[in-house]
């Protein structure tokens, strides 16, 4: 609407990319296209490009709805009460900008209208724009987790159903969703990634040859965007044209019945999860045949389009195996005798060897690999080294993984902040609106609620401005909210010796990174304290560079003994003071040890002693606590993280059960 | 009371890195912004507001929120507060225009979002029953710089709507009942202290060029900083007095620049050298190598050429790559890109 838009003709390169947006534009069953890819590869610029060339719909003159002339059945009231005439226009490109609240989105009261004439009218939401157009989400990743659900809920039935501040009220909504996202800033939930029919990995061109004509068009546009524009409109309506004889030719194309077992097969061969990528492949398929003037499908136009409709739906045929491969094939050799003895630990010294039976794959898939680069690992454990303290070894960062949810349990308070980890009631005009509340306090009224409350009085008020609806002071009412933010992490960091054992260390450095990138994604605020040797120390205050977090990881030494009660100490003191400047604020702190504390602060015994201030630590409720437990769950084992857990009423994981993904993960999400 | 001057942008000492990217920004707008990345106590928030004394004049609708030209973008004019304004635009009469300098607004990091895009005028909603817009701080930037101290600090959601408006150019605001567009073209000026916390990718992406600055340690330039802050605090008049001709010299210098701007060409073998540059360092996406182009020409016309040289396009680089050079993620930015470079040929 606002400023020139480059012309879609004149986008270098990106084929696959302007390919998925045409096909939508033909047949809109493709439904709708996923832009993953990196920063500035013309993603939003080939999108608002396509709105110039989408061809006219026929809709009612004035109607907000956008009703079809063509189906007085899904007519809005309006529709139905007032003859009006059709007219055309091109289809809309509807943008939801990251900040919209949810009346908006959906639609709410018009409280204009409530307050001069005392009806209730629904004022129509940017779901009723998008109908029969395009809805645009720049960044759908960043998008609230309520408002990405009404666009679910939407975009799967095709109607919009408001059922909120008093309204009851459905219209048609359908549209192609058209959403662009950066990776690096966290995932989308499969479920709204299957929504998208399409999905399109952009990447920059490599090609020098492409880049200089891309520079030199993006110049030749922003110094003179109009003679630019001249000059592209030749090409430009060229493409409008294909789209719009594309768009007539479609119902016409044939679907052979022997591509539709083609179609199938290339599915299950890319484990699909459902029946969508089935349909949308053929309607993909058509598209295209339209669009090149095909009468019917054949196989080159499945092959072209079946990426498009794989690439966010395959599923990695078994995710857990890709770690083991190494390992597993060495345990299974039918060579029993050697197989307890793993290549790789040959060179270390047998003392140490694991009894036999202590194997479980779990623990396996993460040991051996890390030894193959660190065969030193292994003489850290021994009982004169750790008195010795002199060893200090720099381990490497191991596997990283999808870490598995863990928040806060929900409260009355209301906080500010900003991120996605654990749900809050608010203090900011963000977020869903759950109810109202008497309590005027920063103007976020609810009109809906204020509405209600000043009708009981409106025949004793009278209105003097001609309102029909007279508001008093004493009717405000104000939203109360609820959305996610961030929360604070203590890493708590056990660098002793005993750490090092077998690797452990690289795989609970892989932990811990992986608990960062998580937190990077929830922009939690962390710090990072670390015990070993006799002190406890605070590597990191509290900050929200998770960077810096990353270099001290990688940098942390191992080796020394083990001051566990000093550490818990340390981590309290952390969060005492971080909680008098944010007394709302809900840290947990994450433990990452093996339990076998063996340096005390007082005259007590360490483990004791360690329980005991883990069973004091429990009794601040505003802390929540969670054990990782990195001792390796053999035939000889102490349990000790475990008991720590009990004593500190903390959440107890071993490193594996921290992983987003493991079946056992999956199976307890769902029961609880 | 009158309005204490600021410190004259000539007068501050060494930081020429810095100074060149600012006014690279002022003479090419769609250069999109500078990230000043540095050390507490380097001059970074004095350069940006001293900014404003050397950016030239626009011509602005006379009280308008909005910040428009004559004629420009009629329709924020129908749901705009100034009735009378309004209905003169849109009738496309003549309406009272005054010329003032680009303006400098601040973004404290405080702000809330409704704040930063605007809102409805509850009072007025309460009273007449209409809606009104309350314009935030994106309307007041129109067509000018929006300066975001300790951007690295800024509220998320704040972020990400700046990100939204940014790359749009056009603020969209959705909520609460409220409907409404209007442009937003600013050009993005942020500082941050990479200590406190580091930018999301994308929004570093964001801004066109990116500076990394330091303290000064030659302890001439030490003394020069100590005399002249000194001299600044006794007497502002007098000493921005002493300044006046260095300013107007470069404002001259600028507006020149702004002019010749349009004619700078350059040579085919060159824009090859910017495109294999982006590709040796690894960069994401194509922005990069559209700012380099953007900035060395840019370079070549604050010079006074009429032809971008090979200068130009390594400095260029050096300001538009750093914060854009691929990392793994949690990495730390690279700030020696030329030196990257070079290691990078020097393995090839």
């Amino acid at each position: 609407m606002f400023r020139h838009v480059y012309p879609f003709a004149a986008i270098v390169g990106q084929e696959k990319l302007k390919l998925a947006l045409l096909l939508n534009a033909v047949n809109p069953a493709c439904g709708g296209v996923l832009l993953r890819g990196e920063k500035g590869t013309a993603k939003s610029t080939t999108v608002r490009a396509l709105a110039a060339l989408l061809p006219e719909i026929e809709v009612m003159e004035g109607c907000p709805y956008t009703c079809d002339p063509e189906r007085p059945e899904d007519f809005c009231l309006d529709c139905k009460e007032n003859v009006r005439r059709r007219v055309r226009r091109p289809i809309r490109v509807v943008t939801l900008p990251l900040n919209a609240t949810e009346d908006r989105v959906s639609g709410g009261i018009d409280f204009a209208a409530a307050v001069k004439t005392g009806r209730r009218v629904f004022q129509p939401g940017l779901l009723a724009q998008a109908h029969r157009g395009i809805l645009y989400v720049d960044e759908v990743n960043l998008l609230d987790d309520h408002i990405v659900d009404i666009i679910l809920d939407a975009a799967a039935s095709g109607w919009n159903l408001v059922e909120r501040e008093g309204i009851s009220f459905g219209h048609p909504s359908q549209f192609i969703l058209v959403g662009t996202m950066n990776p690096e800033e966290g995932e989308l939930r499969p479920q709204l990634l299957d929504r998208f029919g399409l999905c399109v990995e952009v990447r920059a061109e490599t090609d020098l040859a492409q880049r200089l004509l891309l520079m030199q068009r993006r110049e030749e546009f922003d110094a003179d965007p109009a003679s630019f524009l001249d000059r592209w409109q030749a090409e430009n309506a060229k493409i409008a044209q294909q789209l719009a004889g594309a768009r007539r030719l479609l119902p016409d194309i044939g679907f052979p019945e022997h591509l539709r077992t083609l179609v199938s097969e290339i599915c299950t061969e890319h484990h699909v999860a459902g029946h969508r990528a089935d349909l949308i492949m053929e309607q993909a398929a058509r598209a295209l045949a339209a669009l090149q003037k095909h009468r019917e499908v054949t196989v080159e136009h499945i092959r072209e389009v079946a990426w498009l409709a794989l690439v966010h739906r395959q599923r990695e045929a078994a995710p857990p195996p890709p770690p083991p491969p190494p390992p597993e094939p060495d345990h299974q050799h039918p060579e029993p005798p050697e197989s307890q003895t793993e290549p790789e630990q040959d060179q270390a010294p047998p003392p140490e060897m694991p009894p036999p039976p202590e194997t479980p794959p779990g623990q396996e898939e993460i040991g051996p690999p890390e030894e193959e680069q660190q065969p030193e690992a292994e003489p850290p454990p021994r009982p004169e080294d750790q008195h010795q303290q002199t060893l200090e070894q720099i381990f490497a960062i191991g596997e990283t993984f999808k870490v598995r949810k863990f928040t806060s349990p929900r409260d009355r308070l209301r906080r500010r902040g900003s991120g996605r980890r654990s749900r809050t009631r608010i203090a900011q005009k963000q977020g869903r609106y759950i109810k109202s509340t008497t309590v005027v306090r920063d103007g976020d009224l609810a009109l809906d609620a204020t509405l209600r409350a000043a009708a009981p009085h409106q025949q004793r008020r009278q209105g003097g401005n001609g309102l029909a609806v007279v508001l008093k002071p004493e009717d405000l009412r104000e939203k109360i909210r609820e959305k996610r933010i961030g929360n604070f992490l203590v890493f708590l960091v056990d660098a002793s010796g005993s750490m090092g054992a077998r690797g452990r260390m690289a795989a609970s450095k892989g932990a811990i990174m992986s608990l960062l990138l998580d937190a990077y994604q929830k922009r939690d605020r962390i710090a990072m304290v670390s015990f070993r040797k006799q002190e406890a120390v605070v590597n990191l205050p509290p900050t929200s560079s998770i960077e810096v977090a990353a270099q001290l990881l990688r940098e942390m030494p191992v080796g020394g003994r083990t001051p566990l009660a000093g550490g818990l100490a340390k981590s309290y003191e952390l969060i005492r003071n971080y909680l008098l400047r944010d007394p709302t604020g809900r840290p947990m702190v994450i433990l990452i040890t093996d339990g076998k504390a063996n340096v005390a602060l007082g005259d007590q015994k360490p483990v004791p002693e360690a329980l005991a201030m883990a069973g004091r630590l429990a009794q601040d409720e505003r802390v929540r606590y969670i054990v990782v437990d990195t001792e390796s769950q053999g035939l000889v084992h102490f349990g000790l993280a475990r008991e720590l857990a009990q004593a500190m009423a903390a959440d107890y994981f071993q490193i594996e059960d921290l992983k987003a993904d493991t079946l056992v993960n999956i199976a307890k999400e769902n029961l609880s | 009371m009158k309005k204490r001057p600021v410190y004259p942008f000539v007068a501050i000492v060494g930081q020429e890195k810095m100074k060149l990217a600012l006014i690279l920004n002022v003479i090419n707008p769609t250069l999109s912004g500078v990230l000043i990345r540095g050390e507490k106590g380097t001059a970074k928030s004095t350069a940006v507001r001293a900014l404003a004394d050397i950016l030239p004049a626009i011509e602005v609708v006379q009280d308008c929120p909005f910040q428009l030209y004559p004629g420009e973008e009629l329709e924020v004019c129908r749901g705009c507060p100034q009735v009378e304004c309004s209905r003169r635009m849109l009738n496309h009469e003549p309406v009272p225009t005054v010329t003032r300098g680009i303006r400098v607004v601040e973004l404290p990091v405080g702000a809330t979002e409704d704040r930063v895009v605007g809102t409805m005028d509850l009072e007025h909603a309460l009273k007449k029953g209409e809606k009104q817009i309350e314009p935030g701080l994106l309307a007041a930037a129109h067509r000018g710089i929006l300066y975001v101290d300790e951007v690295n600090l800024l509220d998320d959601h704040v972020v990400d709507v700046l990100l939204d408006s940014a790359a749009m150019g056009v603020n969209t605001i959705e909520r609460e009942g409220v409907s409404f567009s209007h442009p937003a073209r600013f050009t993005l000026v942020g500082t941050m202290n990479p200590e406190e916390g580091e930018l999301r990718p994308q929004l570093l992406d964001r801004f066109g060029l990116c500076v990394h600055i330091e303290g000064i340690t030659d302890p001439q330039s030490r003394v020069a900083i100590m005399e002249r802050r000194l001299a600044y605090d006794e007497n502002p008049e007098a000493f921005c007095g002493q300044w006046e001709e260095a300013s107007q010299q470069l404002v001259a210098q600028i507006e020149a620049a702004r002019r010749l701007y349009p004619q700078v060409s350059i040579d085919q073998p060159l824009l090859y050298e910017i495109a294999s540059y982006c590709l040796d360092v690894g960069v994401d996406g194509h922005r990069g190598d559209i700012i380099i182009l953007k900035a060395a020409k840019t370079l070549a016309a604050f010079a006074g050429r009429s032809q971008v040289t090979k200068d130009d396009i390594d400095t260029a680089a050096e300001l538009a790559l750093p914060h854009r050079v691929r990392r793994q993620p949690l990495q730390d930015i690279v700030v020696d890109v030329r030196g990257r470079r070079q290691q990078v040929q020097g393995t090839a």
